[in-house]
């Protein structure tokens, strides 16, 4: 039998917040159609490094393993994408795996991304129906625009959008093209569209779609495909018509 | 709470209740940066490079035009409103959105990102440029300049090779700052629209360099191929 296939991965560690970052490697047994969270699975496993020393299990996030979720994000091999569609196959070895850097780091593989959703709270990204009675059924929404509605409700807030914004680092608050996205979305939905105005002066506060200088990466990098520029530019014109004419109607 | 983001930021607690955002005076700050580069500094551009033009007319059509400008009514508070306020705005808050970005070509280097980074530096060489110009060319010349003295200015190589620098990244960082512009105002929103006005942006900015080039080949070697319209 011929020797078993194995690949190498280098994961860049971290024990704690507060921790200085490691590199170890190990290798991993190759099977048909791995992808990465098949590699992390198997170090969990058998936490063991290439040179033989016996480590803690690497921690990350992953859920649907089908890129539905979100929670695997990771950069590989430099660039930030879902581990779970990151096939083994198809990437450069050693496959190196760091954490995302624009998150508060948790434990080695596992950031913290709940500033998404706070922002996304502070840009009302929701539709509000809850009250003391039934308001009954929505509006219908036309076929042409459900569509464009979905592309955009697709999102899984992973946050690749925003690890490879240049302009979401620490000396910015810029909320990320996902969060804008959302702007948009809910801004289409017809029982939303009544906020509209509160969404769209949230989106000129701190943080908010000014801040984007369309360096575009982040539509390269969205697994899930949304039309994010198309987005920006979307709110940029609604939240200028809005900062413009808004004060007359409300 | 807008939470700084890196990755040695500290974990905070989720809020239960978090407020709406309420608009802030970067988002004006913002808009003002992005409209002073089309109206008036790139207004101002066209009709600079529309003037300077005039040389590949003749000599006299050339230092008629400057004169004519040289003398207009109002001159130093019509320079100062149109044209040296809105720069030194535009340079200054632009370096400040500089200094909030931080590129990174090297991992993610897609068109769009590789335009990101070029309008930063052209920005930076345009800036410089442009101030040394002005104390060449309008406060050396007690803003009395005419066609010799930037043909004297021409003669020197080091200031040519810099006139030709400006030129090339006035014209880049005026036609991408166009397609900029488009984005920020929503002005193209689809994909297909978007490109369209990459397109319209981009010959916008090869038109201006070609121009520009043209103009200083005019200086530099006497050339003045429109000469016939004067006679």
């Amino acid at each position: 039998m011929a020797e078993a296939k194995t690949i190498l991965v280098r994961i860049k560690r971290q024990a704690g917040p507060r921790e200085t970052p490691r590199w170890e490697e190990f290798s991993v047994r190759w099977r048909p159609n791995m992808n990465v969270i098949a590699c992390l699975i198997d170090i969990a496993e058998n936490p063991v490094t290439s040179d033989g020393q016996k480590t803690t299990p690497v921690s990350y996030e992953a859920n649907c393993l089908e890129e539905v979720c979100g929670a695997c994000a990771m950069v590989i091999n430099g660039r930030s994408r879902q581990a779970c569609s990151a096939l083994v196959d198809h990437l450069e070895q050693p496959i190196r795996l760091e954490p995302m850097t624009k998150f508060p780091l948790v434990r080695d593989l596992v950031v913290d991304r709940s500033r998404m959703f706070n922002d996304a709270k502070r840009m009302r990204c929701w539709v509000p129906i809850d009250g003391t009675y039934a308001i009954g059924p929505g509006p219908r929404i036309a076929p042409e625009r459900q569509e464009v509605a979905y592309a955009l409700s697709r999102c899984i807030f992973c946050g690749n959008c925003l690890e490879v914004c240049p302009k979401v680092n620490e000396h910015s608050d810029f909320v990320g093209a996902a969060i804008v996205n959302q702007v948009r979305l809910f801004n289409m939905h017809p029982t939303g569209a009544m906020h509209a105005h509160e969404r769209l002066r949230a989106v000129r506060g701190p943080g908010g779609i000014q801040e984007c200088d369309n360096a575009q990466n982040c539509v390269k990098a969205c697994p899930k495909g949304i039309p994010l520029t198309e987005s920006n530019n979307d709110v940029n014109r609604q939240a200028l018509l809005d900062s413009i004419f808004g004060w007359i109607f409300h | 709470m807008p939470g700084k983001t890196a990755a040695t930021a500290e974990i905070q607690p989720e809020a239960a209740v978090v407020p709406a955002a309420v608009p802030d005076r970067s988002y004006i700050w913002d808009k003002i940066h992005s409209l002073t580069g089309i109206v008036p500094i790139g207004a101002f551009l066209l009709e600079h490079f529309w003037s300077n033009s005039y040389a590949l007319v003749s000599v006299d059509r050339y230092n008629q035009q400057s004169f004519d400008l040289q003398t207009i009514p109002w001159r130093v508070p019509v320079e100062a409103l149109l044209i040296w306020i809105p720069l030194l705005y535009h340079g200054f808050y632009g370096i400040f959105i500089w200094s909030k970005g931080k590129a990174n070509l090297s991992r993610y280097s897609y068109g769009a990102n590789w335009m990101y980074v070029m309008q930063r530096w052209t920005g930076l060489i345009a800036f410089v440029f442009i101030g040394w110009h002005v104390y060449v060319e309008r406060f050396i010349t007690q803003g009395r300049s005419n066609y010799f003295d930037v043909v004297t200015t021409l003669s020197n190589p080091l200031y040519l090779t810099f006139y030709v620098i400006g030129i090339l990244a006035v014209s880049f960082h005026f036609g991408n700052g166009l397609w900029q512009f488009s984005n920020k105002w929503g002005l193209a929103v689809g994909a297909r629209a978007q490109r369209k006005a990459a397109w319209v942006a981009g010959a916008i900015g090869v038109l201006f360099a070609v121009v520009g080039l043209l103009i200083v080949c005019s200086f530099v070697f006497h050339w003045q191929p429109f000469q016939f319209y004067a006679q």
